[in-house]
C-alpha cells in the first residue's frame, strides 16, 4: 500500500488522513514562517495527528475539520497549506 | 487585623465557561475595563469567602502561553508578574486533550493551580466520563468537576482554590519531554543558574528552545550566551527530528496531553447523532444554513431595532417632560438656553445609542455563547475574507445600518487587534439610520428612489474598496480563519445580562462626557453667534470645493452630534421642509450633501465607541481620513455630476 502526501483541501468530505507539516514559509531563503503555524499546531494540528474533513463551506468557503476531539474551521488558504498523508 | 486578601485568576481556552465562573463568583461585584495601553478586555471582580476578600480577575480566553497573541502576552506577563495567589484552569470536559494541552502549560509557570473541570454534563451526554481521582493523581493538582450553568461544584472549586492559595502549593509534577529534548533543557537550565529572571529556569529553556522572540530579546540582555546555545540545540533537534525544534516540542506536549485524556476518560459511542450535531449539520448546510442565517439576521436586525425604537421613543418622550422644568430652574436666558443644550446631548446619547446598544449585546453574546456566531463565520467565511474580514464580521457590519455605535461595540468579538481594527473602520462607513433618513429624506424624496439605491450600492463598493486598501495597508499578518466551532449549548441567561450590563456602564463612561462637551461647545458657538463666521470659514471647503450653499458648513458642524440633524439644521437654516423649493440647491447638491453626511465622520457617539474598542489614538486617525476622505469624493462628485447632468440637458 502506497502513501500519499496531499494538501488537507484535497480529501474528501468524512475522509481521514495524518498531519506530515505546515507549508508556512514566509519567504524562501529568510528563514520566517507565518504565525498561523503555530497557532494551527496550538489548536492540535501537530504532525502525527489524525484529522478529518468533514465538509467545506459552498463558494470556496472554509473547511471544518476535527481534531483531537474538537471540531475546527479553517480558511481554505490555511487549509491548503496543511499537508497530510494518506494511505492508497 | 490586617484584612485577608487573595488573588485569583481565571485561566483556561476560549468558550470552556470561565466566564460563568466568573459571573458566579463576582456577582455584581465586578469592573469590566481594558488592561493598560492595551484594548483587550480586562474583567476583576471581588467577592468574600471565609474571611478573604478575594480579587478575581479573568484572563482573555486562549489556547497557548506562546505569546503569539497579544491575549497570551497579557496573561503570561500577569501569571508571572503580578503572581496571583493561585490560578484557576477552567478546562472544557469534552475536549480534554486540547485544553489539558493548556494546563500543561500553565504548569510550567510553577504558580499555584486548581482545575476546574467544567461542563462535565455535556461531556457525559456526549458520552465521555472522566476520572476525576485518576486525572488529580496524574496533574498532581486539585480536579473539581463542576457544571456552571447550574452552578455545580463552584463552592468546592473556591474551597479548594483557596486551600491551594494559603498552603502556596505549586505543581509538583514536573511535563518531561523526549530524551532528546530533556537533554537540551537540562543544558539550558544549567546555564541559566544565576541568571535572575521572572520566570522559572525550566520554563525559560523551554520557551527558548521554542524561538520565543519575547523571551529571547529578555534573556540576550542577560546572558547572550544562552540564546546562542539554544538556538545551536535547537538547530541540532530540528536535524534530528526532520520538523522545527518548536514543532517536535508542541508535538510531544500535546502528546502528554492526549496519553493523560486518554487514560483518565472512558469513551461510549451514543448510537444515535445527538440534537446538538443535528443542530450543527443543519446550521452549516450548504443550502438550509444560508436559509437559517439569512431569516436569523432579518429577525435580529427587526428585533433590535423595533425593540429600541420603542424605547427610544419612550425614553426621549419622558426626557422632553423636563424641559420646561429646566427653563424654570435656569432660566430662559443664556445660561438656561447653555444647560438645556447640555441635556439635550446627554437625551440625545441615552435615546439614540442606548436603546439600541442593550438589546444588541444581548443578542451578540447570546450569539456567542450558543456557538451560532462561529456557524455564521464559517458560511460567511469566503465573502467577508474578500473584504479582508473574519466571517465574524457580518454580524457588525449588518448592524451598522441601525447604528454604528453598537456595531463598532460588537467588533469586539475579533480575535485579533488588526482584525478588530478593520472591521471598526468598515463598520464606521455603513450608512446607519440617521444616514437613511437623509439618504431618503432629500434625495429619496426629491430625486427618485433609485437615486437613493444608487447612493447605497455606491456605498457598498465604496466600503469594498476602501476594506480591501485597508487590509493590504494595516501592517501584521492577514485575517486568517482559524476558529472553534464548540458544541451549540444554551448559553447562560444570567451572565449574558451581567456581561451586558457591564459593557454597557463602560461605555457610558466615555462616551458620556464626550457627548455633553460635544453639545455644549456646539451651544456655545451659536449662543456666541460663531456660526456664521463658522461657515464663513469652511466655505472654501464647501462652497466652492463641494458646491454647496455656506449655510450646510452649519448642518455639518451639527451632524456630529448626530447625523440626522444635518437634515434638521438643514430645515432650520433655510426656514423650509420643502427643499426644493430652495435656491442654489439643486439635484447636484443634494447628492453631494448626502455624499459628505454619508463618509464624513462618525458621529461623536461612535467615536467614543470607537475609543472604547480600538484606542483614542486609531479612532482620531480614522476620524480625520473619513472627513478628508469624505470632502475629497464630494468633490469629485460634484464635478462628474455637473458633466452628468450637464448631458442630460
Amino acid at each position: 500500500m502506497g502513501k500519499r502526501t496531499i494538501p488537507l483541501t484535497a480529501l474528501k468530505a468524512g475522509e481521514t488522513a495524518t498531519v506530515v507539516s505546515i507549508d508556512a514559509v514566509f519567504c524562501k531563503g529568510c528563514g520566517k514562517r507565518w504565525g498561523f503555524e503555530k497557532r494551527l499546531m496550538d489548536m492540535g494540528l501537530t504532525p502525527g495527528t489524525k484529522v478529518t474533513v468533514v465538509k467545506s463551506a459552498p463558494f470556496h468557503g472554509p473547511v471544518e475539520i476535527l481534531v483531537r476531539g474538537s471540531r475546527l474551521a479553517l480558511g481554505r488558504g490555511i487549509a491548503d497549506r496543511i499537508l497530510v498523508e494518506v494511505e492508497d | 487585623m490586617a484584612e485577608k486578601r487573595l488573588r485569583i485568576a481565571l485561566a483556561g481556552n476560549t468558550n470552556v465557561g470561565k466566564s460563568v465562573i466568573f459571573n458566579y463568583l463576582t456577582g455584581l461585584h465586578q469592573h469590566i475595563g481594558n488592561w493598560p495601553g492595551k484594548t483587550v478586555e480586562k474583567a476583576e471582580g471581588t467577592l468574600h469567602f471565609k474571611g478573604y476578600t478575594i480579587d478575581i480577575i479573568d484572563l482573555p480566553g486562549i489556547y497557548s502561553l506562546s505569546t503569539y497573541s497579544i491575549e497570551e502576552q497579557i496573561s503570561r506577563e500577569y501569571i508571572t508578574v503580578e503572581k496571583p495567589d493561585v490560578v484557576i484552569n477552567v478546562v472544557d470536559a469534552s475536549v480534554l486533550e486540547r485544553n489539558l494541552y493548556f494546563t500543561l502549560q500553565l504548569m510550567g509557570l510553577n504558580v499555584p493551580l486548581v482545575l476546574a473541570l467544567n461542563q462535565v454534563d455535556m461531556a457525559k451526554k456526549k458520552g465521555i466520563e472522566i476520572d476525576v481521582e485518576k486525572l488529580e493523581k496524574l496533574l498532581g493538582i486539585p480536579v473539581v468537576p463542576t457544571v456552571a450553568i447550574k452552578g455545580i461544584g463552584i463552592f468546592k472549586l473556591l474551597e479548594r482554590a483557596v486551600e491551594i492559595a494559603e498552603k502556596r502549593e505549586t505543581p509538583k509534577m514536573v511535563v518531561k519531554f523526549g530524551k532528546e529534548v530533556e537533554d537540551g533543557i537540562a543544558k539550558l537550565v544549567k546555564m541559566l543558574e544565576g541568571v535572575h529572571c521572572r520566570y522559572p529556569p525550566r520554563y525559560v529553556a523551554i520557551r527558548l528552545l521554542e524561538g520565543d522572540e519575547e523571551l529571547e530579546k529578555e534573556i540576550e540582555r542577560l546572558n547572550p550566551e544562552v540564546v546562542a546555545t539554544a538556538k545551536k540545540i535547537s538547530k541540532e533537534l530540528e536535524e534530528l527530528h526532520g520538523h522545527s525544534c518548536s514543532t517536535v516540542i508542541m508535538a510531544e506536549r500535546y502528546e502528554i496531553a492526549g496519553r493523560i485524556a486518554r487514560e483518565v476518560q472512558k469513551l461510549s459511542s451514543s448510537t444515535k447523532p445527538r440534537l446538538e450535531e443535528r443542530l450543527h449539520n443543519l446550521t452549516t448546510h450548504k443550502i438550509a444554513g444560508y436559509v437559517i442565517m439569512i431569516l436569523s439576521l432579518l429577525a435580529i436586525f427587526y428585533s433590535i431595532f423595533t425593540a429600541g425604537g420603542y424605547l427610544s421613543e419612550f425614553l426621549n418622550e419622558l426626557f422632553y417632560i423636563t424641559e420646561p422644568l429646566f427653563y424654570e430652574l435656569f432660566g430662559t436666558g443664556a445660561i438656561g438656553n447653555l444647560m438645556w443644550s447640555v441635556m439635550e446631548g446627554v437625551i440625545a446619547g441615552i435615546t439614540i445609542a442606548l436603546p439600541y446598544i442593550v438589546p444588541f449585546y444581548i443578542v451578540l453574546y447570546f450569539l456567542e455563547d450558543s456557538g451560532y456566531l462561529s456557524r455564521i463565520a464559517f458560511l460567511m467565511g469566503n465573502i467577508m475574507h474578500k473584504i479582508g474580514l473574519h466571517g465574524k464580521a457580518i454580524i457588525p457590519l449588518i448592524l451598522g445600518y441601525g447604528c454604528n455605535v453598537p456595531a463598532c461595540l460588537g467588533c469586539r468579538i475579533m480575535e485579533t487587534e488588526r482584525e478588530r481594527l478593520l472591521a471598526v473602520f468598515v463598520t464606521t462607513l455603513v450608512p446607519c439610520a440617521a444616514r437613511t433618513v437623509i439618504i431618503l429624506g432629500l434625495v429619496g424624496k426629491y430625486l427618485g428612489i433609485e437615486y437613493a439605491l444608487a447612493l447605497y450600492i455606491f456605498n457598498l463598493a465604496i466600503i469594498f474598496a476602501l476594506g480591501r486598501l485597508a487590509f493590504k495597508v494595516l501592517p501584521g499578518e492577514p485575517t486568517a480563519l482559524i476558529m472553534e466551532m464548540h458544541d451549540y449549548r444554551w448559553p447562560h441567561l444570567k451572565t449574558v445580562l451581567k456581561q451586558t450590563w457591564f459593557r454597557l456602564l463602560e461605555f457610558i463612561k466615555i462616551a458620556f462626557p464626550l457627548i455633553i462637551l460635544g453639545s455644549f461647545t456646539i451651544k456655545l458657538i451659536e449662543v456666541f453667534g460663531l456660526l456664521e463666521p463658522i461657515a464663513l470659514a469652511l466655505s472654501p471647503v464647501t462652497v466652492t470645493w463641494l458646491g454647496l450653499p455656506l449655510i450646510t458648513g452649519i448642518a455639518l458642524i451639527f451632524g456630529v452630534l448626530r447625523k440626522e440633524l444635518t437634515l434638521i439644521m438643514l430645515a432650520t437654516l433655510f426656514g423650509t421642509t420643502n427643499f426644493a423649493e430652495v435656491p442654489g440647491f439643486g439635484p447636484i447638491q443634494m447628492i453631494v450633501f448626502t455624499i459628505v453626511t454619508m463618509f464624513y465622520i462618525p458621529c461623536i457617539s461612535t467615536i467614543a465607541a470607537l475609543i472604547k474598542e480600538i484606542g483614542w489614538k486609531k479612532a482620531l486617525i480614522i476620524t480625520i481620513f473619513e472627513i478628508l476622505f469624505a470632502i475629497t469624493i464630494g468633490g469629485i462628485a460634484y464635478r462628474i455630476l455637473i458633466q452628468i447632468f450637464a448631458l442630460g440637458h
